[in-house]
């Protein structure tokens, strides 16, 4: 579903006379199969968030190649990676990023809009969505009206509205208390095991580290480690 | 995106600051009311003029005062075959003035009236409405102008005695009674040598009046007869049209005519009608030659106008660039995770030119609504102020200001083109939005 091969990454930092090189990833070469859960572990500054920008187009491609779904993406342009993202990738991020002015159903119709689904239908897969994240009846609360774990299920439940083949969460239980947390990673396990969607998953956890079938282990922008469960 | 989605977008996102949309708004609206307002000047003086023009009997007509040719005394009836048989040409209308004013006498009252032979049946094909009664058909018939009694005095009456002080004309001394089918005594005089004068009296049918001109301040007092009548006049005197010169010798009586006047079947072929006689040596002239004139200084007077509103309007796009350009920022957070969602750079793009059309599109609304208004009440209100201050009465159907459609439409685009232009930056400052920077909060 994902292959990663032989991708670097440096990062330029100062002006254009005082320029400082600094290295990000290193030739880093993996691969997630379909309705797999792959964890990246590592610690801060380890390159797993850069990587994980990269798979999802957020940066340039600097060297190497990023295969999803088959397709080469390596050299997509600003405007084919988003098209290509709407349709393929969900993201769950840490600090959830909902739009705060849209209530609940708002935020999670919103992919659905930007893909010229019709009114109808995208109030059917909308109400549909946040039922199955366990938000049914919070659909017209806004995000300072939900807990934590409540907005993360709406961000959840955004990446799921468009039956996604691969969700990329970074720190997806960063901000959410232990119980919340444990809620959270059950629906991810539910969500792959009964829609056989792929995760890649970037965490520091321990405990999110569990839930994935693999967990790969970064260290100064280099996969060093790999462990099957 | 479908474009109602996008129209939805936007309406929330205007909702969001009310009070800046506003204000944009509202100087997007003050300076298309000022460029409308500024041009409708110039459209409604024009239309004044134009109106004016148009009103004239003679604005489809070309008149022939002679011909560029040394040998040539007059028009004669070859030079009208010729004119008749040009296309566009409705009718030829030609007359031939008398050299005297003949002494006409009517039921006591009497009038030294000006005449002029004329073809009868030109002017009934012209079109030429009577006010009453027919075209003459024979020698011994005439028609008199609108204003014909009015000229008619009671015989031995001291013309002094007809107006007050004021200088009106006393209603009681009008000739009051019939006109049509009444007979004139129309007496010519000639000379039968150096000195000594001899007369003859006609007597003529009145059989019809002709309407009234177009102008108030046009009178017709004429007298009109036949060109028959003008031969026995000019044989009886021995000089063309009656004129009062005396020589031994008999003088050439051959027929020409004075003015020549074409009356085309269009306005817009009068122009082409004109050029055509024109080339041919004649010297025609025709109110549509003047009606390009004015045409072409009021078309640039036009240009000018809408182009001194249209700064206002550059002006107003100022505000538009900065609304924009602060909804962008704010917006940074938001349009971040969109674009992390999978909006594309041109879905983004679309959103905020959107936003910057329908507030230029607001604007001109509203600043049309509001031109309006105040074009009527100029209309109304400045007459009644120059005539306070000048003690002027102003022309009837005088328009100070006019708004046709195509100010309106000039003033749309170019607003709409204005607020694409000013609101084309912000909008491509939104698509250049780093998601990551966004997602951070950094923007």
């Amino acid at each position: 579903m994902i292959e990663v091969k032989q991708l670097s990454h440096q990062f330029e930092l100062g002006k254009k006379d005082k320029k400082t090189v600094i290295p990000v990833l290193q030739d880093v070469s993996f691969s997630v199969n379909k309705g797999e859960i792959v964890t990246l572990v590592g610690r801060s500054g380890s390159g797993k968030s850069t990587l994980l920008h990269l798979i999802g187009g957020f940066l340039p491609r600097q060297s190497g190649t990023i295969t999803i779904n088959g397709m080469d993406v390596s050299n997509f342009t600003e405007a084919q990676f988003a098209e290509f993202r709407l349709g393929t990738i969900g993201f769950i991020f840490q600090n959830f990023q909902l739009i705060q002015s849209m209530n609940a159903y708002q935020n999670v119709e919103l992919p659905l809009i930007l893909q010229g689904v019709s009114e109808t239908a995208r109030k059917i897969q909308a109400l549909e969505t946040l039922k199955k994240v366990g938000l049914e009846g919070f659909e017209h609360h806004y995000p300072s009206e939900l807990s934590g774990g409540q907005q993360q299920r709406v961000s959840v439940a955004r990446a799921l509205v468009l039956n996604p083949l691969i969700i990329l969460a970074d720190e997806p239980t960063g901000s959410l208390d232990s119980e919340t947390e444990e809620d959270l990673l059950h629906l991810i396990k539910e969500l792959n095991e009964s829609l056989d969607i792929t995760f890649l998953i970037i965490t520091h956890d321990d405990e999110v580290a569990k839930i994935g079938h693999r967990s790969l282990m970064m260290h100064d922008g280099a996969l060093i480690d790999q462990e099957v469960k | 995106m479908l474009f109602k989605d996008q129209l939805y977008f936007v309406r929330e996102n205007m909702k969001k600051n009310k009070m800046r949309i506003f204000m944009t708004v509202l100087a997007t609206a003050m300076g298309t009311a000022f460029l409308i307002v500024l041009a409708s000047v110039a459209f409604g003086l024009h239309d004044t003029l134009i109106k004016d023009v148009l009103e004239q009997e003679t604005v489809n007509q070309v008149q022939i005062y002679g011909k560029d040719d040394p040998n040539s005394q007059g028009i004669t009836d070859e030079d009208i075959d010729y004119f008749q048989s040009l296309e566009h040409v409705r009718a030829v209308r030609k007359q031939s003035f008398f050299r005297q004013s003949p002494l006409v006498s009517l039921n006591g009252y009497e009038t030294n009236p000006y005449t002029v032979a004329v073809d009868m049946a030109a002017l009934e094909a012209g079109g030429t409405q009577l006010k009453d009664g027919r075209y003459a058909t024979s020698s011994d018939e005439v028609i008199v102008g609108y204003h014909f009694y009015e000229q008619l005095l009671e015989k031995g009456t001291d013309p002094e005695d007809m107006y007050d002080e004021n200088g009106e004309r006393i209603k009681e001394t009008l000739y009051q009674g019939k006109l049509i089918g009444e007979t004139i005594d129309l007496t010519v005089s000639r000379l039968t040598n150096e000195t000594d004068t001899e007369e003859k009296t006609y007597q003529l049918t009145i059989v019809g009046v002709t309407a009234e001109p177009a102008n108030e301040w046009q009178q017709d007092q004429s007298l009109y007869t036949t060109f028959d009548f003008y031969q026995s006049v000019s044989e009886y005197t021995g000089t063309p049209g009656g004129e009062m010169y005396f020589q031994e010798e008999p003088m050439d009586l051959t027929f020409y005519y004075d003015e020549v006047t074409i009356q085309s079947n269009n306005l817009e072929n009068v122009q082409a009608l004109t050029d055509t006689i024109n080339d041919q040596g004649y010297y025609g002239y025709s109110v549509a030659s003047e009606l390009k004139q004015i045409n072409m200084l009021f078309t640039i007077a036009k240009a000018g106008l809408i182009f001194i509103g249209a700064i206002a309007v550059i002006i107003a796009s100022i505000g538009i660039f900065n609304t924009m350009t602060m909804a962008v920022t704010e917006r940074a957070p938001d349009i971040g995770i969109m674009k992390a969602i999978g909006a594309s750079p041109k879905t983004i793009k679309q959103i905020f030119l959107l936003e910057s059309s329908i507030i230029g599109i607001m604007g001109a609304t509203i600043g049309t609504l509001v031109s309006y208004l105040i074009s009527f009440l100029v209309n109304i209100g400045l007459p009644m102020i120059l005539e306070a201050a000048f003690e002027d009465q102003l022309p009837e159907g005088f328009q100070f200001s006019s708004i046709p459609w195509t100010l309106v439409l000039i003033a749309y685009v170019i607003c709409l083109l204005v607020t694409l232009i000013s609101g084309s930056r912000p909008a491509k400052k939104a698509t250049k939005i780093d998601v990551l920077s966004a997602l951070r909060r950094e923007l």
